[in-house]
């Protein structure tokens, strides 16, 4: 079970389910839920702030990303997370892009980022079981 | 003759000697027997003299006669001399010349001919007729009656000179241009006598004046504006027009005497392309054609979109001599081509904007959609007691997987229809196969269907695969969906290669489909043919987009009752 998870999505409904279903499957202690990519990176740069300061801090080790939301999408988020240089800070987190997009164009802008899936809604227990073996 | 003079002298007077001397003898004898000598020797040394006399007269008069003669023989032979000289002339000049003379005497209508009617036209000497209705009758019919008019009214005012121009026929009946001029010869009373004329062969120049008129017609008929410029550029950048034709008059509104002597550089104005004006004043400074498109103005102000061409033009000798310029208004076109480009814009973004449309649509309808799955996912875990609940539940898990479903085709046919180019890869049919059936295996545990499966070992297509894939399945499914209930369902899958096409066949032995009546809809978008609650009309339209987006066909046959076959074709290579 993973310590702690993202979910970033601008439909309440979606991160509910999502709350739902890692909780059935145990897929992880704690998930944190963000609306949009600017929410994302204020935590991710809280993280980096507290890391400066400690030294050493828990940081989500998977984080579910949707590519159409308001303010910042999941695009200007993985450019900014990536400007900040904070795949190198948090070197252990991995990205899934789970989104209904299915302009070909999306799909094929995902990889040529630090994202290991790109998955379709709705997030499913078998999705969680499988993803549950790529982590230790 | 001097000796024949003084001979027909001599030879009179020995004879009047004679005469004399006999008669006196004779007389002295019969009448004066004893005459006295003195008067007879008297008398006959009277007669004497008097033949002498006589003798010398004689000769005096044949001297003069002699002398009279001598002079005239001179003449004559001068005169001779002349005449063979002039005739050598003539013959040499109508040699020169090569025209063909003819000696017309009217009184007696005798016609004379020189050698050129052989020469020229061909005729046998035997041939030439000696009236003047032979030449006549060789002079083309539609020219006689003009040409005798004429004719013949020079004959009645009796001017000097006729000249005409008429068709005349050869030996072998072709017809020559002739250009025939006549002098008139008149007696002492001014009647007319004789005719004399000259005919010059003046086919080719003739046939070169038909070319050159009928080049001509097109330069001053042509619906094209034609202009002709000369190569002078001291005065104007562009040379100075010396010609231009009707067309252009109508094209523009200057008449030619308007812009004759002035450069084409006057039809620019505030709105023509500076560029294609630099274009074309390159052009003539190296002498090179050109063709420029721009704005020009008429005389009354209003502007056209002028094609024009510029074309260097040399004489025989190879020297540049004109530019020769075709111009057309093309203003029509213009708008035309202006409009099909404003459309074209529009149709490309209404397209991008429909495009945008049917990817926000089907996120839309995605995303709530998706929730609805995932929350249904939830609910199945949940034990629902209560029986109604329980059905209501049901249906709505039914409707919203449908509804998925839906909407998942509908998102891979814009997929496919928004992407002409696809990857494609190599792909082993047989294993597609399997992946297909390993997707039905629920469908075919439950239906048993016979699967007669006939691949050929080259079954290797560079191709989409998920395409091939979704092909298969939508095919697979129809015919389990689509089965006749009365037997049981046999399908027969084949593979074959034929002249580089790889054959796909799909048979089953269902219900089939009524093509004389759906022959049209059946690979159409929402198409359907059955009753079947769980039929979207997508599938076969689905099929037939991946199909397409591969450059394949697909061909379907089917008896109702007897079953469907579909036949897909691969370029295979």
């Amino acid at each position: 079970m993973l310590d702690k998870i993202l979910c970033i999505d601008d439909d309440p409904i979606t991160l509910m389910l999502c709350r739902k279903v890692v909780e059935k499957v145990e897929f992880a202690k704690e998930i944190i839920t963000v609306n949009n990519g600017e929410e994302a990176i204020h935590y991710f740069d809280r993280l980096f702030e507290e890391k400066k300061g400690n030294g050493e801090v828990a940081y989500p080790k998977l984080v579910l990303l949707d590519l159409n939301m308001p303010v910042m999408d999941g695009w200007e988020f993985l450019e900014s997370y990536i400007t900040k240089d904070y795949q190198n800070v948090f070197d252990s987190t991995r990205f899934i892009v789970l989104s209904s997009s299915i302009d070909p164009y999306d799909i094929n802008r995902s990889k040529t980022y630090p994202v290991i899936g790109f998955l379709s809604k709705p997030v499913t227990k078998e999705m969680l079981e499988n993803l549950k073996t790529q982590f230790p | 003759m001097k000796n024949n003079s003084n001979k027909i002298t001599l030879i009179y007077v020995l004879i009047l000697m004679f005469v004399a001397v006999v008669g006196h003898k004779l007389f002295a004898n019969y009448f004066l027997e004893s005459a006295t000598e003195s008067p007879l020797e008297y008398s006959y040394l009277k007669d004497i003299l008097y033949i002498i006399f006589s003798g010398i007269l004689l000769k005096i008069i044949l001297y003069q006669n002699e002398m009279r003669n001598k002079s005239v023989f001179e003449k004559l032979q001068l005169t001779n001399i002349e005449i063979k000289e002039s005739n050598e002339r003539y013959d040499i000049v109508a040699k020169a010349t090569s025209d063909t003379i003819w000696d017309w005497k009217m009184e007696d209508d005798s016609f004379i001919w020189n050698k050129g009617i052989q020469g020229v036209f061909g005729y046998k000497k035997e041939d030439v007729g000696k009236t003047s209705k032979w030449w006549f009758d060789r002079i083309h019919p539609e020219d006689s009656l003009k040409m005798s008019v004429k004719l013949y009214s020079f004959l009645e005012q009796k001017t000097e000179k006729w000249q005409d121009e008429y068709r005349f026929q050869c030996a072998d009946g072709s017809y020559k241009y002739v250009f025939d001029r006549g002098f008139l010869v008149k007696d002492a009373d001014g009647k007319s006598i004789r005719m004399i004329g000259a005919i010059q062969d003046v086919t080719k120049q003739k046939e070169e004046e038909q070319r050159l008129r009928l080049l001509e017609t097109v330069i001053t008929q042509s619906k094209d504006a034609v202009m002709i410029t000369d190569i002078d550029t001291s005065e104007n950048e562009i040379p100075n027009i010396i010609f231009v034709n009707s067309a252009f008059t109508d094209m523009t509104g200057y008449s030619a005497n308007e812009v004759i002597g002035k450069s084409p550089a006057m039809f620019f104005g505030k709105r023509s392309d500076i560029l294609e004006y630099d274009k074309l004043k390159t052009a003539v400074q190296q002498y090179k054609e050109c063709f420029v498109e721009t704005i020009f103005y008429k005389k009354n102000g209003k502007e056209f979109w002028v094609n024009f061409s510029m074309i260097p033009v040399t004489n025989k000798d190879g020297e540049h001599t004109h530019w020769v310029s075709i111009q057309r208004d093309v203003t029509e076109e213009k708008e035309k081509e202006k409009e099909r480009e404003q459309l074209i814009r529009e149709l490309t973004q209404n397209n991008k904007d429909l495009k945008q449309f049917s990817y926000i649509t089907s996120h839309n309808l995605r995303a709530p959609l998706s929730n609805l799955t995932g929350l249904l996912n939830l609910i199945d875990d949940i034990n629902i007691e209560d029986p109604e609940l329980k059905e209501i539940i049901s249906g709505f898990s039914k409707s919203t997987h449908l509804l998925n479903e839906t909407i998942n085709d509908l998102v891979k046919v814009i997929i496919i229809k928004d992407n002409p180019s696809i990857q494609k890869e190599k792909v082993l049919i047989k294993e597609v196969f399997e992946n297909v059936f390993n997707q039905l295996s629920f469908l075919i545990s439950v239906h048993k269907p016979i699967l007669k499966i006939d691949l050929e070992d080259v079954s290797i297509l560079e191709i989409n695969k998920s395409y091939l894939e979704s092909i298969f399945l939508n095919l697979l499914t129809n015919a389990i969906k689509y089965r006749a209930p009365i037997r049981q369902l046999k399908v027969t899958i084949a593979t074959k290669v034929e002249n580089d096409n790889l054959i796909i066949t799909f048979k089953d032995n269902g219900i089939g489909i009524d093509l004389e009546k759906n022959k049209d809809k059946i690979f159409g978008l929402y198409q359907r043919f059955h009753n079947y609650p769980d039929s979207k009309g997508l599938g076969l339209y689905l099929v037939k987009s991946q199909v397409e987006s591969m450059n394949g066909t697909i061909s379907v046959s089917s008896v109702v009752g007897k079953g469907t076959t579909f036949t897909i074709v691969f370029k295979y290579t």
